[in-house]
């Protein structure tokens, strides 16, 4: 038996038939003495057998691949087109509870080489001409968090300078702790600009042109 | 470490529809089925996952046919169902609402919809308790949702302020987490069902009365709270490392108010039995009317909303 109930199988699989274009990898990373690497990996494989556009591969931490995507935890989850996504679009930790959902909507704004924001949010999107990394502290349980890390997600697949991380913060607590993390979602941009809650596309791009402005 | 499954929705486009749904909660998901289910095209937006505030619920013990569950696993059943009836765009905040002749034009995150009838099913938010030190430590050990921030606090003594249900079952909650929680009641007595109070004995949680908190004290983080003790006047503190707010819940009725829909000295929708409001065809269902903030309540008023919504449209 595996992860995904049948029941959400067939539910899943009627949203990839509607929405699926492009081909897409799940690029699944694991390693030694990670306790969720087996359930990280499994439930991508579930997933990718549910659609024959959806493609999954298993890397080991010390693989020519995880350099190339600069993987440095496991598990580590990456949905790519396999070109100027890169790993720009990406899990560090298990993938459950609310944060599925996220994984599923990235699958298919991945397929769709596109996501969707408005006209003001794109313009300031556009402005971002240097690496900016946005990492999105959640646990599973978090009901407002799937926004946060959709909204890293999506600003990523509309900008190649973006990379958006979602970082399970119950899985890495060190990781957590460095940051004082104590509120979910928590947002930190390029290690220096925080912010705490699931905000807007307007208020959320604030923080990141805030940041990428002290890079100037 | 929970794998439970959230399944997502997908709407995008922008549509044009007999009712318009705001807020995906068990009040908007009813609501959803029956105007479907009565002949209505409808549509459920949210400006989070549909679920609402049920999700925040550690467990639900008392609606009908379900003995005790997660909250989270009750919103899933009901958007699961709801999802065989009808679209629920999620992650999609609605941003202004405008009449043009007789219809209403819904601007929302992902797109414009167009309805006849509207129907607010937007809830409520939890309270601010609106001491000194709760705003500036947000985030640094004072919190609103044990669901989210417990797993933070594990090994630790936390301080749940507010006794009433929502308070008692945040505190069983982060005391299974490995929490050590301590409530404190504004109120003289116990003031969570007795079935809350079982657990709270059993569990050893300690629940302070009669205690007005007066402040959240830390440097970086939370240290200490506050609070005077009704009966003798004395202040008094507890060494905590966490803070959840669990004092009540203000209703989100803005959207609703803009378009002239009345509301009370709260912002409650004012609304007649039949969910109607001082709007034409603009009907409200659920916390955000303000009776009991119990999830079966919301579900029958977004029942008896959309029923309303269909006898106006369809019967008129």
């Amino acid at each position: 038996m595996g992860y995904i109930q049948d029941k959400d199988k067939e539910y899943l699989k009627g949203e990839f038939d509607k929405n699926m274009k492009e081909e897409v990898k799940l690029l699944v990373f694991t390693g030694p003495n990670c306790q969720y690497c087996n359930v990280a990996s499994a439930i991508a494989q579930e997933v990718a057998e549910l659609h024959e556009k959806i493609n999954f591969e298993e890397f080991p931490i010390d693989s020519e691949e995880a350099k190339k995507y600069n993987v440095e935890h496991v598990p580590t989850v990456i949905i790519t087109d396999g070109d100027k996504y890169g790993g720009r679009i990406r899990y560090v930790g298990l993938p459950s509870g609310y944060e599925f959902s996220s994984m599923i909507e990235d699958i298919m704004d991945v397929s769709r080489r596109h996501a969707d924001v408005s006209d003001e949010v794109k313009a300031q999107l556009d402005m971002i001409d240097k690496p900016v990394k946005i990492q999105v502290f959640v646990t599973p349980t978090c009901p407002y968090c799937p926004r946060a890390v959709r909204t890293a997600h999506r600003f990523a697949i509309l900008n190649e300078n973006i990379i958006g991380e979602m970082v399970e913060a119950v899985e890495f607590p060190d990781w957590a702790n460095k940051w004082n993390v104590m509120s979910v979602p928590h947002i930190l941009i390029n290690e220096d600009v925080q912010f705490i809650g699931a905000y807007p596309d307007e208020q959320y791009i604030k923080y990141v042109v805030e940041a990428w402005k002290k890079m100037q | 470490m929970n794998v439970g499954f959230v399944l997502p929705s997908t709407s995008r486009e922008s549509k044009d529809v007999d009712v318009a749904i705001i807020g995906g909660g068990p009040a908007g998901l009813s609501a959803g089925i029956y105007a479907t289910r009565a002949g209505l095209n409808a549509i459920i937006i949210d400006k989070g996952n549909a679920g609402g505030l049920a999700e925040d619920a550690p467990f639900v013990e008392n609606y009908l046919g379900f003995e005790g569950l997660k909250g989270e696993e009750l919103a899933k059943r009901f958007k699961e169902h709801a999802l065989k009836y009808v679209e629920i765009s999620e992650k999609n905040e609605v941003t202004e609402i405008k009449k043009e002749e007789d219809k209403y034009i819904i601007k929302a995150e992902r797109g414009d919809y167009t309805a006849k009838a509207i129907i607010f099913a937007t809830g409520t938010t939890h309270k601010n308790l609106g001491v000194p030190g709760e705003k500036e430590l947000f985030g640094k050990g004072v919190s609103y949702c044990v669901t989210c921030d417990g797993y933070f606090f594990r090994g630790k003594k936390v301080a749940v302020i507010g006794g009433g249900n929502s308070g008692a079952i945040a505190a069983i909650y982060l005391k299974d987490l490995g929490v050590e929680p301590v409530i404190i009641e504004y109120k003289n007595h116990i003031m969570c069902e007795n079935a809350y109070k079982r657990i709270i004995e059993d569990k050893g949680i300690k629940y302070i009365t009669n205690a007005m908190v007066t402040e959240f004290k830390g440097k970086e983080k939370v240290e200490k709270v506050i609070y005077k003790d009704r009966e003798s006047g004395e202040t008094k503190e507890i060494t905590v490392e966490g803070i959840f707010v669990y004092v009540g819940l203000v209703p989100i009725s803005d959207l609703a108010k803009k378009i002239g829909v009345d509301t009370d000295g709260r912002g409650y929708i004012r609304v007649t039995q039949k969910m109607r409001t001082n709007v034409e065809r603009i009907y409200a269902a659920g916390d955000v009317t303000g009776t009991a903030g119990q999830i079966i309540i919301a579900a029958g008023q977004g029942a008896v909303a959309a029923l309303s919504a269909y006898e106006d449209l369809m019967l008129k």
